[in-house]
């Protein structure tokens, strides 16, 4: 379990306090306007940035007190985007990170359909594809292709992981994540600028305005047309999914 | 994503073939492709020394004497040094994630180079009792210096900026050595500056057990160093963010990767002068080869380079002999071109 105490930055790019904890079984959406502060919430829950003021504790330890590899195999996450350097076969980046067997690898290239890509050159994939490789890894970090080595509470942060996806692999992607929450009893924890994923998949929604969180719940409370219109400044048709009543948003004509 | 996530392990895939190649397999050839060469350039000089002249006609004591006295030194010195310039090249190109990087581009092997030449003109006179001694550590400080200054620069920010940063460091420290060293070159007599342009051009000729020595203490550590960060070097391809969240540590590894090179990079041009493209041109080949994981990249890069210099400086000591061609002159006519053709064929580099 992930705990934040009154967490957050005071140096640029700054983060107001943030207090709340991440269950196991949880699938996180953070939602919010471009620039703000999304990707630094992701900086402060993977600790790569030590926050300035309260701590983020995993398991009861702060974040920086961990062992960095012993971390590793708990958490793992997925940037925004990726530049290589050189031409990695798929193959080959999927194993970095972790000391997965073989069989293991194939496992986590199969859950994101990646078999045929398995031998390309990394650099030579589309942005969508290249996506879904960075997912395959983190898993492959997190030891998911041995089910039995499957640390329980293992945390997953992805940030964007579905801006460069085909809508059916960003179903197959959030259905995926919502099967290792479920079944895997994970925490996932994602950036998302499609207000219906987040509404349709996620068990809570952290809404962020100017580097505040500026509401926190379900999708339903967070998700309001008055709370939306003024946070994105959009004309937007929120209405109620007849599938789920899940809150749909839709741009105003 | 279809498949049932409760067991992806039933689900076996066709292996393909792996991109990386065997790793035992290639070490042994490329080391003993090493032996080989060093067999045959033991052999070849300007004094022909075969085993039968060495054992047979015991005891031969002016073969003895070049063989032992010339000969193995320098062929130590090229090893070492070969194995250092191509190692660190690998490891700034991982570093730096471009295949473009290289110690020479950091301004390790110009300040270095800026140092020697301060003390050939300035002080050998003043402290010549140093003899060759002087030279070395000019040279070392040199690099440490330069060193220290781009670390310290790039201490201040975070991530890829830092690395920017160290490479425009790097620039500026060229630029400036090359003026200063222009300066020295204006001052200094005809004596000391034929001195400077052929220690310059890179030459194993000072090549004596003395050199050999520092060599055996500086190098075979800072090949270590190089060695042990190869690991932290492949996850740090996927990013610095990533990487940390993959358990890297990212500061640290930079911190040894950039000593490491300092220390060995400071050493070789001390010794030996700048020899150009080892560590541009030997990695390159391999990865294009062998991939670019650091694992198997850095230790073929090391004896990939030493067997390079030892090719190459046999060819300078046997081509012209008695007389003898700067090594560096070799590796760059043979690098260069190459280095050029392999850009014209691919257009994308890796």
């Amino acid at each position: 379990m992930l705990t934040l105490y009154n967490a957050g930055f005071i140096a640029s790019p700054s983060l107001a306090p943030i207090s709340d904890r991440l269950q196991p079984g949880e699938l996180l959406a953070i939602v919010g306007p471009n620039g703000a502060g999304k990707s630094t919430l992701l900086t402060l829950l993977s600790g790569y940035r030590r926050p300035d003021r309260g701590s983020v504790c995993l398991g009861g330890v702060p974040l920086h007190c961990w062992d960095p590899r012993q971390l590793a195999r708990r958490r793992a996450l997925v940037a925004q985007k990726l530049t290589l350097g050189f031409d990695w076969p798929v193959r080959d980046l999927v194993a970095l990170g972790s000391d997965a067997a073989p069989d293991e690898v194939e496992a986590a290239l199969s859950l994101l359909d990646l078999q045929p890509l398995a031998a390309r050159g990394a650099q030579h994939l589309s942005g969508g594809e290249t996506q879904r490789v960075m997912v395959a890894r983190a898993l492959c970090q997190l030891g998911l292709g041995s089910i039995a080595g499957m640390p329980l509470g293992g945390m997953l942060l992805l940030d964007e992981p579905t801006s460069a996806l085909d809508i059916g692999q960003q179903q197959r992607l959030m259905r995926l994540l919502r099967r290792l929450v479920e079944v895997q009893r994970m925490t996932v924890c994602c950036v998302l600028h499609d207000l219906n994923l987040a509404a349709r998949y996620a068990h809570r929604v952290w809404l962020l305005e100017r580097g505040e969180r500026i509401a926190a719940g379900t999708p339903e409370a967070v998700l309001t047309p008055g709370c939306l219109a003024r946070v994105f400044d959009a004309e937007l048709d929120v209405s109620v999914s007849r599938t789920d009543n899940a809150p749909l948003v839709l741009l105003a004509p | 994503m279809s498949r049932s996530l409760a067991s992806p392990l039933r689900w076996r895939p066709r292996v393909e073939r792996r991109l990386t190649r065997p790793p035992a397999t290639v070490l042994t050839a490329l080391a003993l492709a090493t032996l080989l060469a060093l067999m045959i350039a033991a052999m070849s000089g300007s004094v022909g020394l075969s085993p039968k002249v060495l054992l047979g006609d015991w005891p031969a004591p002016l073969a003895w004497q070049v063989w032992w006295q010339l000969r193995l030194p320098r062929l130590i010195l090229a090893a070492l040094i070969g194995a250092m310039l191509a190692g660190s090249g690998a490891a700034m190109q991982g570093l730096f994630r471009n295949p473009l990087a290289d110690p020479t581009l950091l301004g390790l092997a110009s300040g270095a180079g800026l140092a020697v030449a301060l003390w050939v003109v300035l002080l050998e006179g003043a402290a010549g009792a140093l003899g060759l001694y002087g030279q070395f550590l000019a040279g070392f400080l040199g690099a440490l210096g330069v060193c220290v200054l781009v670390f310290a620069l790039g201490e201040r920010q975070r991530g890829q900026e830092a690395l920017f940063t160290l490479l425009l460091a790097g620039l500026a420290i060229n630029t400036l050595a090359g003026a200063l060293g222009g300066v020295m070159a204006f001052i200094a007599s005809d004596e000391q500056l034929r001195q400077l342009s052929l220690w310059g051009m890179g030459s194993l000729s000072h090549a004596l057990w003395s050199a050999a020595l520092g060599a055996l203490i500086g190098i075979p550590p800072a090949l270590w160093w190089l060695l042990r960060s190869a690991p932290g070097l492949d996850l740090l391809q996927l990013g610095e963010l990533t990487a940390h969240g993959a358990g890297l540590d990212a500061p640290r590894l930079k911190r040894r990767v950039v000593l490491a090179t300092a220390l060995g990079v400071g050493l070789c041009v001390a010794l030996a002068g700048i020899i150009g493209f080892l560590g541009l041109l030997v990695p390159h080949c391999l990865r294009l080869w062998l991939g670019p994981g650091h694992r198997l990249l850095l230790p073929a890069s090391m004896l990939g380079g030493a067997l390079l210099l030892i090719v190459a400086d046999t060819l300078a000591r046997t081509l012209a002999s008695p007389a003898e061609i700067p090594v560096g002159l070799i590796t760059s006519l043979l690098g260069g071109p190459y280095f050029l053709w392999l850009l014209l064929k691919r257009r994308m580099p890796c």
